[in-house]
């Protein structure tokens, strides 16, 4: 029955800044263009860590697609940006601002609930022009192929949608990609996972606290031993009158501690580094977590199949290079370079058989330097070298030997490590060792830092409140566990962000059964309290699918 | 100044110039030119088809009561007459035929179109209605073999009916919502259109009599009792044919001749009807829509009446908009309820799509308050249904599990996660404290459920959604809520803190369950249960006791 089917000439899928700057330049040409949204409003499935950048170098930022973004769509401007090595209560800082402003024309903190549902009213006017517009509450579950090509999408709760150009800014953890065999979940070390706290400060503490003017905004980056020797760091962004408190690891490196991603961010609330942000009071108004793509590993060099391309998350464009991490960017950039591939080549078609949008999408990435920043040429010649064990294990024994902090201490006496820290060529060719997220930012905490003498006395919300505060209706079980035995699966129990050992309401349960006289540990999946991460995606045995439209976990702030 | 010379001009341009020459005679003059100048073949096959053309034109303006048929083929005798609009002239034609060569096919074409003439001027400017089948027998006619099919022309309609479906001897709440709705638009209707037509319900099934009172109750004004005990099962062919019985009025032309009158039905067929889109209504409502030959609007969510102005003109016989007056506008979700369409069901001329009808969503619409002292007439079918609409024979037939409902016993007894060591052995304290108390019954938390622990074959029945408490299962508020190895996560609290009083046993001192129970026993449920059980048992622990605590 394919002459039934709807048809549109794009289907966006995701109101993300990658859906969103797709849509707007679709539209601006005149493609009749609908955007699918699963949320109950854009922005109810999203969190991001808090920054938007606005490069000098970028063909397309987003307040020049959507005017009048920064008035209205984003947190604070920021204006400084500083990062910590700590060493138990020792802390060595530098101001890496010249790092941030580098190519930077602006830099907004952002949450996400409010950036984007203010997208979407701007999307559904633009693409309402064409004969199109915003549907939320869908859930994009597959693709229409037939004979091998792409055709269309299906959706869980509506017919299925025939489409000349089919946009997936479905994000990370991206059905479509999969389907089309372009990403997968396959192997933790290309990712990232990262859990965040949305803290409420009262009316002009964030300016007081932060030392900083009602026009600017602060970025404040953590490593060192805070984090039980797990590869990653700690920030705190500054929003209009809250804060964003964060923690990103290596999710190969979480899984091989076995840590307990809400337990390492604690460790940073409860940081007496941070007591002087929240004087005593702490209010946590939301609990969130995201798996990160590692764009040097998994950025798509060929983000495309037929009428399929993948913009933003979905096809793994997230910048996170040391204390550089830009991801939403990219995905304004890219999104917009997809639907400009898509009128080009239309336009094209009548001449003869001209490269496809897909194509045309891949050459504008590489010839706009998109890709260059995704996978930087010297990260791949640094990585061959730097992340083999024995040279991270020599690097790390010279930093720690009293010959080691000599170097350091003559380093920082000369500026070294400041200019280091802000250079992103140096931030670019990091390797994913512990020497530059743990060794190193300890190294310079104990031998140069300051003893930090405040007292943070806050509790954070245990596990279950946090929980208990994102109460959704989750519908029938988008996750199925394959391989429920604790070799194949275990590992989500620590790793997953609303799941720890010894806690029976999380996701991912560890369990003892004795079946004809033997026991067994096995783990057991209750997908009630998933915030749809996809980190267990990658760690466990599972068949995962986000779950139907407006159901699952809302967030109110993102 | 038609006469030119063509070898002054290119092929390309003579195509337009000869085309604009009306004389035969002048291009005869050209083609001549043309012989003695350039003498093109082109050219002078363009001229000579220009000059036949010309002379068949007048050719057909030749008198046809002179035309001699034998100078024609059969075909084109037919397209001939197609232009003969003289019946003398076709007369004369058709004697010219039979005496010269007689060809009986040329003779069905003249007399065809000698009949086409004279049946049009015996009804003046109209053309007289012919249904397709037999205005065009050789077509094949998909719809003509109606045998179930027995439509209505110009009829009388009035009244709503609603059918009110039972299930195992209760009427469905969706009859008693289509019930109010109803009455709703009848009433609006006899005030707009000011009529006295009536809400009937249709009752069928065995022993459904009982239930006419509450129609009535809830807004009918009519009840149609159909008693068969042969019917206390849904079966869709007896159904069906009981229900376009009743619904076909009196002298309805397909109607049952032995009929016995009835004063309460005399018009032809209802005007609206109703069917609850429930499995069973939903297979009757599309039986009885097509052996009435009407239309229905499937899973309706909203319904109004309302005049409406149609411009389709196969529903106004091509004469620009009409209005269609009390017009039944029924609103369906498409898309799963993204967008909604209206359905009408209008009549088109010579064919009435009455009764228009639709089936209801179940929870549309609310129940209205009963009004027990609203008045109504009761009536009876007389039909005596024979032996063959019950070749379906209903052998064996079981109900659902439907799970036990945990609300309104004194004492709930629920388990969590901390039977996780030894969930049998937990689940079988669980029963046994169960048991010592008068009511009491087995709850677990969303935990239980969800794990993956394995519990032997005698507990197993107890173990499922069914049984589960708090915001994805059961809210309880009994007398006395035992919550055993139950953290207290905020999802499970909000199902059972209502309750009298909650007694939690826990071996964490500080989980969150401790803060709102009334009473906290610290320790290991495995061996607080088996002790509680005793002291309820053997009487020193009672249940007014612990309520009483609560003071």
């Amino acid at each position: 029955m394919t002459d039934d089917r709807e048809h549109y000439e794009a289907v966006v899928v995701g109101c993300g800044p990658g859906g969103a700057a797709a849509a707007a330049v679709l539209a601006d040409n005149g493609v009749e263009t609908l955007v699918l949204e699963r949320g109950t409003e854009a922005g109810s499935k999203n969190v991001s860590g808090g920054l938007i950048y606005a490069e000098e170098s970028a063909p397309y930022t987003i307040d020049d697609l959507y005017p009048g973004f920064r008035e209205q769509a984003s947190e604070r401007p920021i204006t400084e940006y500083h990062i910590h090595n700590v060493a138990g209560n020792k802390v060595k800082s530098y101001d890496i601002t010249d790092l941030h402003d580098h190519d930077t024309e602006w830099s907004d903190a952002v949450l996400r609930r409010k950036m984007d549902s203010w997208l979407e009213r701007r999307v559904h006017e633009r693409t309402r022009e064409t004969g199109g517009g915003v549907v939320t509450g869908v859930h994009v579950d597959g693709l229409i192929q037939e004979d091998g090509e792409v055709k269309g999408v299906t959706c869980e709760e509506l017919d299925p949608i025939e489409a000349d150009l089919v946009v997936a800014a479905d994000g990370v953890n991206s059905e479509l990609a999969r389907e089309a065999n372009l990403m997968d979940w396959e192997e933790p070390e290309e990712w990232f996972q990262g859990v965040k706290a949305v803290v409420d400060l009262p009316e002009g503490a964030v300016e007081d606290r932060f030392g900083i003017g009602a026009d600017e905004g602060a970025a404040h980056l953590f490593s060192g031993d805070l984090f039980e020797g797990v590869r990653g760091g700690g920030f705190v962004y500054t929003n209009e009158d809250t804060l964003s408190v964060g923690t990103v690891f290596h999710l190969d490196s979480l899984v091989a501690e076995e840590a307990e991603p809400h337990e390492l961010l604690d460790a940073l609330l409860t940081h007496p580094m941070l007591a002087e942000y929240f004087d005593g009071e702490y209010d946590e108004l939301e609990y969130s977590a995201k798996l990160v793509p590692d764009s040097k590993k998994v950025a798509h060099t060929s983000p495309h199949r037929g009428r399929l391309v993948l913009v933003g998350d979905a096809a793994g464009q997230m910048q996170a290079q040391g204390p550089i991490i830009k991801g939403m960017n990219h995905a304004v950039t890219a999104g917009a370079l997809a639907a400009e591939a898509f009128v080009e080549s239309r336009a094209r078609k009548s001449r003869k058989a001209e490269p496809t949008a897909g194509e045309l999408y891949e050459r504008k990435l590489h010839e706009e330097g998109v890709m260059g920043k995704l996978r930087p040429k010297r990260y791949e010649v640094a990585a061959a070298l730097g992340e083999r064990d024995a040279v991270t294990n020599l690097t790390d024994r010279v930093l720690e030997s009293p010959v080691g902090r000599f170097g350091i201490k003559a380093a920082d006496s000369l500026g070294i490590i400041e200019s280091a820290y802000s250079s992103p060529f140096m931030s670019m060719l990091m390797p994913d060792t512990k020497t530059p997220y743990v060794t190193l930012p300890t190294v310079i905490g104990e031998a140069l830092g300051d003893r930090v003498t405040g007292e943070n006395t806050i509790e954070p919300p245990a596990l279950d409140d946090r929980i208990g505060d994102l109460t959704y209706d989750v519908g029938d079980p988008h996750i199925e566990l394959l391989d429920e035995s604790y070799a194949a699966s275990g590992a989500a129990v620590s790793a997953c962000p609303v799941s720890a050992q010894d806690f029976g309401g999380g996701c991912y349960r560890s369990e003892t059964v004795k079946t004809n006289g033997h026991e067994e540990r096995v783990v057991s999946l209750d997908t009630q309290p998933c915030v749809e991460c996809g980190t267990c995606a990658v760690v466990a045995d599972t068949d995962w699918n986000h779950p139907a439209g407006n159901k699952g976990v809302e967030y109110k702030q993102g | 100044m038609a006469v030119f010379d063509p070898n002054d001009f290119e092929i390309s341009e003579l195509g337009p110039k000869v085309k604009d020459v009306e004389d035969a005679g002048d291009l005869e003059e050209v083609l001549e030119r043309e012989k003695e100048g350039k003498n093109r073949d082109a050219v002078k096959t363009l001229v000579q088809s220009r000059i036949d053309k010309l002379h068949d034109e007048d050719e057909d303006a030749i008198d046809y009561t002179e035309l001699d048929p034998s100078e024609h083929t059969v075909a084109e005798m037919a397209n001939l007459v197609r232009d003969v609009d003289d019946a003398d002239a076709l007369r004369g034609m058709l004697e010219r035929e039979e005496a010269g060569e007689d060809r009986s096919t040329a003779k069905d074409r003249i007399q065809s179109r000698l009949d086409q003439l004279e049946s049009s001027d015996d009804d003046g400017e109209e053309e007289e209605y012919v249904p397709p089948e037999e205005k065009y027998p050789d077509l094949d006619h998909p719809t003509a073999d109606k045998q179930y099919v027995h439509g209505v022309d110009d009829g009388e309609y009035r009244d709503m009916w609603v059918y009110c479906e039972t299930q195992q001897g209760e009427l469905v709440d969706v009859s008693l919502e289509m019930l109010g709705k109803a009455r709703q638009l009848m009433d609006d209707y006899n005030d707009q259109y000011d009529e006295e037509e009536l809400v009937v319900a249709v009752l069928m099934g065995d022993d459904v009599e009982g239930h006419a009172e509450d129609c009535i109750a809830y807004g009918a004004d009519l009840v149609v009792v159909h008693e068969d005990e042969r019917m206390a099962r849904f079966q869709h062919k007896a159904y069906s044919e009981v229900f376009c019985d009743v619904a076909r009025g009196d002298g309805h032309p397909y109607g049952r001749e032995d009929r016995s009158e009835r004063d309460w039905h005399e018009y032809e067929e209802p005007r609206y009807v109703l069917f609850p889109a429930t499995n069973n209504g939903r297979d009757l409502s599309a039986q009885v829509q097509a052996e009435l030959d009407s239309g229905l609007a499937s899973d309706c969510s909203g319904l109004y009446i309302e005049d409406t102005v149609i411009s389709n003109p196969a529903k106004t016989g091509g004469e620009g908009k009409r209005q269609f007056e009390r017009v039944l506008h029924m609103k369906r979700p498409d898309f799963s309820g993204f967008e909604y369409s209206t359905i009408l069901c209008l009549d088109k001329p010579h064919r009435d799509f009455h009764p228009q009808g639709g089936s209801v969503i179940p929870g549309s619409f609310e129940i209205p308050e009963a009004d027990a002292e609203r008045e109504g007439e009761v009536v009876h079918s007389d039909l005596d249904a024979p032996d063959e609409w019950f070749r379906v024979d209903v052998q064996d037939y079981d109900t659902l599990e439907e799970g036990i409902d945990l609300t309104g016993y004194e004492v709930v007894i629920a388990l969590g996660r901390g039977i996780g060591d030894d969930p049998t052995k937990g689940i079988e304290l669980g029963l046994e404290l169960r048991d010592a108390f008068e009511d009491a019954e087995l709850g677990l938390s969303r935990g239980v459920i969800t794990s993956s622990y394995s519990f032997d074959g005698h507990v197993e029945q107890y173990i499922g959604e069914d049984r589960q408490i708090g915001e994805s299962g059961q809210v309880v508020e009994p007398d006395v809520y035992i919550a055993a190895g139950i953290s207290g996560a905020i999802q499970h609290k909000v199902g059972m803190d209502e309750s009298d009083v909650i007694i939690a046993i826990n071996t964490e001192p500080d989980a969150d369950i401790r803060d709102f129970s009334d009473y906290y026993v610290q320790g290991d449920l495995f061996e607080v249960l088996p002790r509680l059980t005793e002291a309820v048992e053997s009487g020193e622990l009672r249940l007014e006791e612990i309520a009483a605590g609560d003071d």
